[in-house]
């Protein structure tokens, strides 16, 4: 049985490990992948490093990342004991499941067999890997489902005690989070269980079509699972360090509402060049796509006008005068304000990729890649790095290493990833597929790419030089940082100040269950197209083009 | 309550989002090449059913069957005259392929089990050789997998 704080640090601690192992690979494919560079893995090493590249960090850092952060502010905020029990199981399901998961990427890389594991993360069938990758996954999304309710055991004792109470803010986000994933988690435990254990394990035939829309029912929602962690520092911590309130608390609360209700039923727009779902389905989800993106849009106002208030209070005066007068120099704030800055980029090629048309222009080519680097990796990941500049002292009772290395680390991985994210964005305009290890296909590529991904690779290297400065102070700080006091974990969130009324927005059971209709509305339609057509299942291949069952 | 900034801000996102629909409300009107339905075909009877080779519809209308495999397109090269509209159809024989011609929308998926059909309507400009990449991971010799489309005018 393990401690809240215990809890914190094991999952936080394998959330750097994970990181880092998973940083590195991105600089492996990085390099090989670039026209001219030195091929540093050959080909297929270059797709097991990439599949555990996706799992280990876009994946398993976030998640890990996550499950510490939600501890730490539902112990924090609604200050009751988890059930022990339940935080144990989960870590243990969770760590046993990412080592099961990872051992045919790794492994099969140590021994030479590059192709046990080399499926992407999204492992597309009839595509086959090792059957321990799917089963470590399985577990994995077993363990999040007992962590779920270890919150919700906390969240419903602490309401019974506080009938008519607001939920504090911090705790909203962290529930939004939790619903929006158990909303997603069917969608990927059918189609592991029920398609891609058997098809592992027996050879059991499958269909595609249904198979990738029931991964991007998950799909969708699971960048939601990554961003509302975020958004919810910025909304929670954010207002703390500039010792000021929130713009606006309630429209905070309905942009998590709007995440409940439809980071769900949007999937299908991972899927606009898929045959056989018909326009007017990828329309419905484009729409609610869009509804999606009004959270976000309603995010970056309450933000911009919290900072904006913050550098007017401290004096800052005209139109951006109040700019200068913000805490730059702290890390915590600038790792938070330049993600912020990258989810703006992030959100807008996001409004080109949901749109039907567009789509074709960018769909699987390395412009995804500059996207989702300035997302998850930009938004999400620069958020999580500058809170563990906070929480690492408040979980050691150790400052930071080295406070000039934090200092300057935000700032070279956002000008890295603006780099390495623009220059992909328009080597994708140009078509420049991403997933290739070369892209020079005979010498009838467009010579625009090589610059372009050059220049990318530059800014890589730059960001990844960040990742290596923010892993060496997280490694050292336990180990050599200067002992200070231990703080409380409550003080570093705002919102103590006493007793407020519940509202519309804190009736969470309502919102689920509006959010579980527009679910059944925006899926039942294509499932029962898919299902009335008839399936086409079909036989499974290893990478190098194997048919174990065959 | 709604201030000023509160309504600039409102009335530019609408405004986004305007536009973005409008795109595509004209893009669906004016012809959105990736058809949406699919025609289901197994495995065990694509080798009677579904032939790779070019048709020549006349007028400038051409037909283009394709099969994708682990790792190439066959015929890895056509050519067409004068095309004004190309209905291309792809069919995987084995796991999930893509299909995108640089410098064009075309790109689309290729599902095993499911023929995928665009429709191509190439600008008068396009003219020489066209490179057509696969553009979903396919296993270890992925990046080898294209063919060329020679336009002549
Ligand atoms: C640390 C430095 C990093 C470097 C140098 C790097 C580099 C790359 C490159 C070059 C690709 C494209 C590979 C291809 O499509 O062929 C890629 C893919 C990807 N990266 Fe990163 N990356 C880094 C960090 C991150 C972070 C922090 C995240 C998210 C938290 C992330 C998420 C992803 C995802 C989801 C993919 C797509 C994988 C796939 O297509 O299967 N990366 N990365
Ligand atoms: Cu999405
Ligand atoms: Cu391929």
């Amino acid at each position: 049985m393990i401690s809240e704080r215990t809890f914190i640090k094991i999952s936080i601690a394998f959330s750097y490990i994970l990181l880092a192992i998973g940083g590195l690979f991105g600089l492996l494919q990085l390099v090989s992948r670039t026209p001219g560079a030195p091929k540093l893995v050959d080909e297929p090493q270059y797709y097991a490093v990439l599949t555990g590249h996706g799992v280990f960090i876009a994946i398993l850092w976030t998640a890990f990342f996550i499950l510490g952060l939600a501890v730490f502010v539902i112990s924090s905020e609604l200050g009751k004991p988890f059930r022990r029990s339940l935080l144990a199981l989960a870590a243990v399901l969770a760590i046993i499941g990412s080592v099961v998961a990872a051992y045919p990427i790794v492994g099969g890389l140590l021994i030479g067999q590059p192709t046990m594991g080399a499926v992407l993360y999204t492992f597309y069938p009839p595509l086959l890997a090792h059957p321990a990758f799917y089963i470590g996954l399985a577990l994995v999304i077993i363990g999040s489902w007992i962590f779920a309710a270890a919150v919700f055991d906390v969240f419903i004792r602490w309401r019974k005690e506080n009938k008519g109470a607001a939920i504090p803010l911090g705790t909203f986000g962290v529930l939004a989070t939790l619903i929006i994933w158990l909303e997603a988690t069917p969608g990927l435990a059918i189609e592991v269980i029920y398609d891609l254990i058997p098809m592992s394990l027996f050879g059991k035939r499958v269909d595609v079509l249904l198979d990738r829309t029931l991964f991007w029912y998950f799909g969708h929602p699971l960048v939601y699972f990554w961003l509302v962690p975020a958004i919810t520092a910025w909304y929670a911590v954010l207002p703390r360090i500039l010792n000021t309130e929130l713009y606006s608390p309630k429209a905070a609360k309905l942009a998590f509402v709007i995440f409940i209700l439809a980071s769900t039923p949007v999937g299908l727009h991972h899927q606009f060049v898929d045959p056989g779902l018909s326009i007017s389905f990828k329309m419905l989800h484009t729409v609610l796509t869009y509804a999606v993106a009004l959270g976000s849009f309603l995010t970056a106002f309450n933000i911009v006008m919290t900072l904006a208030n913050a550098g007017a209070l401290r004096g800052g005066d005209g139109l951006f005068g109040w700019i200068a007068k913000l805490p730059w120099r702290d890390p915590v704030f600038s790792g938070m304000v330049l993600a912020f800055i990258l989810l703006g980029v992030g959100g807008f090629g996001g409004m080109v990729n949901a749109s039907l048309n567009l789509n074709n222009v960018v769909h699987n080519t390395t412009w995804v890649v500059g996207h989702f680097h300035t997302t998850v990796g930009g938004a999400v990941t620069l958020t999580f790095i500058a809170l563990s500049y906070l929480l690492l002292p408040v979980m050691f009772g150790r400052s930071i290493a080295s406070m000039g290395m934090a200092r300057i680390q935000p700032y070279l991985w956002f000008i890295g990833m603006m780099i390495f994210s623009i220059a992909y964005h328009i080597a994708g305009i140009y078509g420049a597929p991403r997933r290739t290890y070369d892209s020079s296909y005979g010498g009838l590529a467009p010579s625009i790419w090589d610059p372009l991904l050059f220049i990318g690779m530059i800014g890589g290297i730059v960001f990844w030089i960040s990742g290596v400065l923010f892993i060496s102070n997280v490694t050292l700080t336990p180990l050599i940082g200067k002992r200070v006091a231990q703080l409380d974990g409550a003080s570093l969130l705002r919102n103590g100040n006493g007793y407020e009324k519940a509202t519309i927005y804190d009736r969470i059971g309502i919102w689920v269950l509006i959010a579980i209709v527009l679910i059944v509305i925006a899926y039942s339609l294509p499932l029962f197209e898919i299902l009335s057509r008839g399936l086409s299942p079909v036989l499974c291949i290893t990478p190098e083009g194997l048919k174990p069952f065959g | 309550m709604v201030d000023r900034r509160e309504k600039v801000w409102l009335v530019s996102v609408l405004i986004v989002l305007v536009i973005l629909l409008g795109s595509i409300a004209y893009a669906l009107r004016t012809g959105y090449g990736v058809a949406s339905e699919a025609i289901v075909l197994p495995p065990e009877k694509a080798p009677g059913l579904f032939q790779p080779g070019v048709k020549d519809l006349g007028g400038g209308r051409y037909q283009v069957d394709i099969i994708a495999y682990q790792w190439g397109f066959r015929p890895s090269k056509v050519e067409l005259y004068n095309p004004k509209e190309v209905v291309i159809r792809i069919y995987s024989i084995d796991v999930i392929h893509g299909f995108q011609i640089v410098g064009t929308n075309v790109n689309a998926m290729v599902l095993p089990g499911y023929i995928t059909t665009i429709v191509w309507k190439p600008h008068q400009s396009v003219n020489g050789t066209m490179l057509a990449i696969c553009n979903e991971y396919c296993g270890i010799a992925h990046s080898a997998m294209y063919m060329e489309i020679v336009i002549r005018r």
